[in-house]
């Protein structure tokens, strides 16, 4: 474990596999290829000692490189156990948006992020930059739990299906993005040329 | 301009100037030996640099005016005196030399998230900064090359409290009194802090963050008091103001802005002016059932103190919702004024500028106290010809109010900006006349082109006022509205606002001004147009310079008298703080100002120019003050002659 990578061969995806102590055996279910938030309700039941899989991304030698244990990378995600690519299930649903945008006005969401969403005393959520993670299930937990600097949780006034709808009324308004980015757009890369076709995603070259 | 001389022939000015002139010679003496050894170079800053002085009673107000101990080149409080004129009396920066301002040292408190509104603040040698969240306090040895921090004190306030200010998380300052620095955390706790070596000395739970209070003003701490007051008239708090014990924080007493009398502390000696002011529980009945409970009146402004009269002076904010179909009625006292009984905080008179308030014209602004005469023939009404006890406050509204502050009386009230809301201000009731097209109820509906915005013709951001000139100077803000009203329910936590708009710059497409104003006429004597943003308090000096800052961070010094242009320099932030001016440790005169763009200013950030945000402190003083090598300390390489420049 503590070898040094040795750079000299070309660089090749590579899966190590480990058996990692009592403190890591919750990440034990995964998928080789999954990150935390992929995982299935009830980790903690899984026994010691699990042999864990994790995929090294680094793209740089296997020899005595250190494996990645995918942890998410975004405050809030970490004991997700939504996958944040499932889809909005009122994705779409025209009157669904008009219900969440009522929800919006009426819970003083709009007071905050404003009539047109464009942000204000909270930020704008028209816009591609989601510090706690921009698919729609990103969002739906972000109004659930709340977020640090003033975004209350939601999740013990709202039913489920009406903060879904609320997501729908954000995705409508060009904010969010679509689930199958989520990693992307975690990772920064929602350039222009990477939206879909129909996206009102406006890329992150912005000039204002 | 009114050219006042009486100084020579005006007897209680001159046994007012010797009893003023033996308490600085007594504090002196009994001073620390930082301000003993400068003496000589105290009598050089300060002495006459000609011209008229208009009002010499003013100029020599004496030392019950400022906080105990303040010698000349102190600035004890944000607004350096209990008047709150941020009159420095230092006079070696003048109009004939303020083009030769150098840049003499620079620091940050890396915090350039959040607006610097506040007032840095100087005494021993020492100034004090307080930083926007989480309100670190920093105390600076001036005595060492460049300043170097002599503490830091960290207070952690909780990080909820960043989301409940609707405004930006920002601090506008502290107070210095009998060794401590004493000042708001964003998260309603007032603390105290050992001024010599940053120790916690106390701190004072005031209100619970969670349900949309916080605490951005800076307290006013007079008589063993410390006056601080909420912040949160778009979360649906109600207002109020507490006074604490200075010794042990311990709350006094607490006066809210609504409510029945009892709260209000409203009793027998509560004297309004205005007959539509005058009545029991006023606080509550002007209000449909309940309302008054979440109708603002939030008190984040600034306190001002007479200690002839023993009367503080505070402003009320916007009333809640913004919405004001929801609110039928005058809504007191918010969007108003308080003067009340210093000790006991007993209601003396009230005044409200913008009654049943449909456009958030808050009425914090400072209340500058000064004896003003009123030359005969002005509209005054019975105040022409006399000098009377008045307190000046530029109004959101637009209209710059000269008061009495013995009964409450409006005796002059004009627009000082442009605001087409109102056809002027009543003359016998004192209530705004408004444009019947400019009402914003019923909601639901766009009101187009409202002046000013939200935001006013001026906001928050301090004015001056120079006995030297008897003037004041002020930033003037050139923004107009589109609003909607809009239904909104009450969710603790969460904004009760009610209102939806859009801002434009307002006719010229200057976003703003600064302008010197005569309180006695209620007329413009000069103005500054300027492109962007005047957002920054003012301050003016003993040697006829006024300084001010723009959004787009220039610094600009001018000439008092006349308003031209002597100096500017362009700083890295946005500047929305207050300049102040102290004397350092070599005896001669500095200028301290932050530059940290945010806060209400933001509402022009769209424009093409504006800046980044920022979180640095500079400090000026004239070229020749400045040592002519660099620093000593660190490489040591130059073998050149240290000379000592300026420095004594």
């Amino acid at each position: 474990m503590s070898a040094r990578p040795i750079l000299s061969r070309p660089a090749a995806r590579m899966t190590v596999v480990l058996a990692l102590g009592t403190a890591v055996a919750v990440a034990g279910c995964r998928r080789d290829d999954q990150d935390v938030r992929g995982g299935a309700v009830g980790d903690a039941r899984l026994p010691d000692g699990a042999a864990v899989a994790v995929t090294d991304t680094t793209g740089l030698p296997t020899a005595g490189a250190i494996p990645r244990v995918a942890i998410g990378d975004l405050a809030g995600v970490g004991n997700n156990t939504l996958d944040a690519t499932i889809p909005n299930p009122y994705a779409g649903d025209r009157a669904a948006a008009e219900a969440g945008e009522q929800h919006f006005v009426d819970m003083n969401c709009a007071a905050c992020h404003g009539y047109d969403l464009k942000g204000g005393m909270g930020p704008d959520l028209t816009d591609t930059y989601w510090r706690y993670g921009g698919s729609p299930a990103d969002i739906y937990k972000s109004i659930f739990e709340g977020r640090p600097q003033g975004m209350p949780a939601w999740g013990r006034a709202l039913p489920s299906a009406e903060i879904w709808k609320i997501v729908t009324y954000i995705e409508s308004k060009g904010g969010a993005f679509p689930p199958a980015l989520a990693d992307r757009g975690r990772q920064g890369d929602l350039g222009d040329k990477d939206t879909t076709a129909g996206s009102t995603l406006k890329g992150r070259n912005n000039v204002h | 301009m009114r050219e006042i001389e009486q100084q020579r022939t005006v007897a209680p000015g001159t046994t007012r100037l010797a009893i003023a002139l033996g308490l600085t010679a007594l504090s002196a003496a009994c001073g620390t030996k930082d301000n003993a050894g400068i003496h000589a170079a105290s009598a050089a800053t300060t002495r006459d640099v000609g011209g008229n002085v208009a009002l010499p009673a003013l100029l020599n107000r004496g030392a019950a005016w400022l906080p105990p101990g303040a010698g000349d080149g102190d600035w004890k409080m944000p607004s350096r005196d209990y008047g709150g004129t941020r009159y420095s009396p230092l006079t070696e920066v003048t109009t004939a030399n303020a083009s030769q301002l150098q840049l003499a040292w620079t620091f940050d408190d890396g915090e350039s998230h959040y607006g610097h509104e506040m007032t840095p603040l100087v005494a021993n040698n020492t100034m004090y900064i307080v930083s926007p969240f989480p309100n670190r306090a920093f105390a600076i040895d001036l005595t060492k090359p460049g300043g170097s921090v002599k503490w830091k004190f960290e207070p952690n306030p909780s990080p909820i409290a960043i989301g409940k200010a609707c405004c930006d998380a920002v601090n506008r300052g502290a107070a210095l009194y009998d060794g401590k620095l004493i000042y708001n955390l964003l998260d309603d706790h007032t603390v105290a802090v050992d001024a010599a070596t940053g120790k916690e000395l106390w701190r004072t739970k005031l209100a619970n963050v969670e349900d949309g209070t916080t605490m951005t003003m800076a307290p006013l701490v007079v008589d063993g008091k410390v006056y601080v007051g909420n912040s949160g008239g778009e979360m649906g708090v109600s207002g109020w103001l507490a006074a604490l014990d200075v010794n042990t924080g311990k709350e006094l007493w607490r006066a809210y802005s609504v409510g029945p009398d009892s709260l209000v502390r409203i009793g027998a000696d509560f004297h309004p002016f205005y007959p539509w002011l005058q009545g029991k529980n006023l606080g509550e009945t002007t209000w449909p059932a309940g309302a008054w409970k979440h109708g603002a009146g939030a008190v984040w402004g600034w306190v001002t103190y007479d200690p002839d009269l023993k009367s503080i002076y505070y402003g009320t904010s916007n009333t809640g919702p913004w919405n004001a179909d929801q609110r039928p009625g005058l809504n007191l006292w918010t969007s108003g004024v308080f003067a009340r009984n210093a000790s006991d905080g007993m209601a003396k008179w009230a005044f409200v500028f913008t009654p049943h308030n449909e456009w958030d014209y808050d009425g914090v602004n400072e209340n500058i106290l000064v004896d003003l005469p009123f030359p005969p023939g002005t509209s005054a009404g019975g105040a022409a010809g006399r000098t009377r006890k008045v307190m000046v406050q530029f109004n959101r509204n637009g209209f710059a109010y000269t008061i009495d502050r013995t009964t409450g009386e409006v005796l002059v009230a004009k627009p000082f900006g442009h605001e087409n809301w109102a056809s002027g201000i009543d003359p016998k009731t004192a209530m705004p006349i408004v444009v019947p097209e400019k009402h914003t109820v019923p909601p639901g509906r766009w009101v187009r082109d409202i002046c000013p915005a939200d935001v006013g013709v001026k906001d928050f951001e301090p004015s001056a006022f120079s006995p030297r000139t008897g003037l004041f100077y002020v930033s003037v803000q050139n923004v107009c509205m589109d609003y909607k009203g809009r239904e909104v329910s009450y969710i603790a936590g969460t904004p009760y606002w009610g209102a939806q708009m859009t801002r434009h710059v307002g006719p010229g497409g200057d976003y703003g001004e600064f302008i010197a104003w005569d309180a006695a006429t209620g007329k413009k004597v000069w103005g500054r147009p300027e492109k962007f943003l005047t957002y920054s308090g003012a301050l003016v000096t003993g040697g006829d310079v006024a300084f001010y800052g723009t959004v787009d961070g220039r610094f600009n010094a001018v000439d008092a008298r006349t308003g031209k242009l002597l100096w500017s320099r362009k700083l890295g932030s946005g500047i929305i703080s207050a300049p102040m001016a102290y004397r350092g440790p070599d005896g001669h005169e500095y200028i301290a100002v932050a530059a940290g763009v945010g806060g209400g200013a933001m509402v022009t950030a769209s424009q093409p120019g504006f800046p980044a945000r920022g979180s640095s402190y500079y400090v000026f003083t004239l070229g020749a003050n400045i040592p002519a090598t660099p620093e000593s300390g660190g490489g040591g390489q130059s073998n050149a002659v240290q000379t000592q420049g300026g420095k004594p």
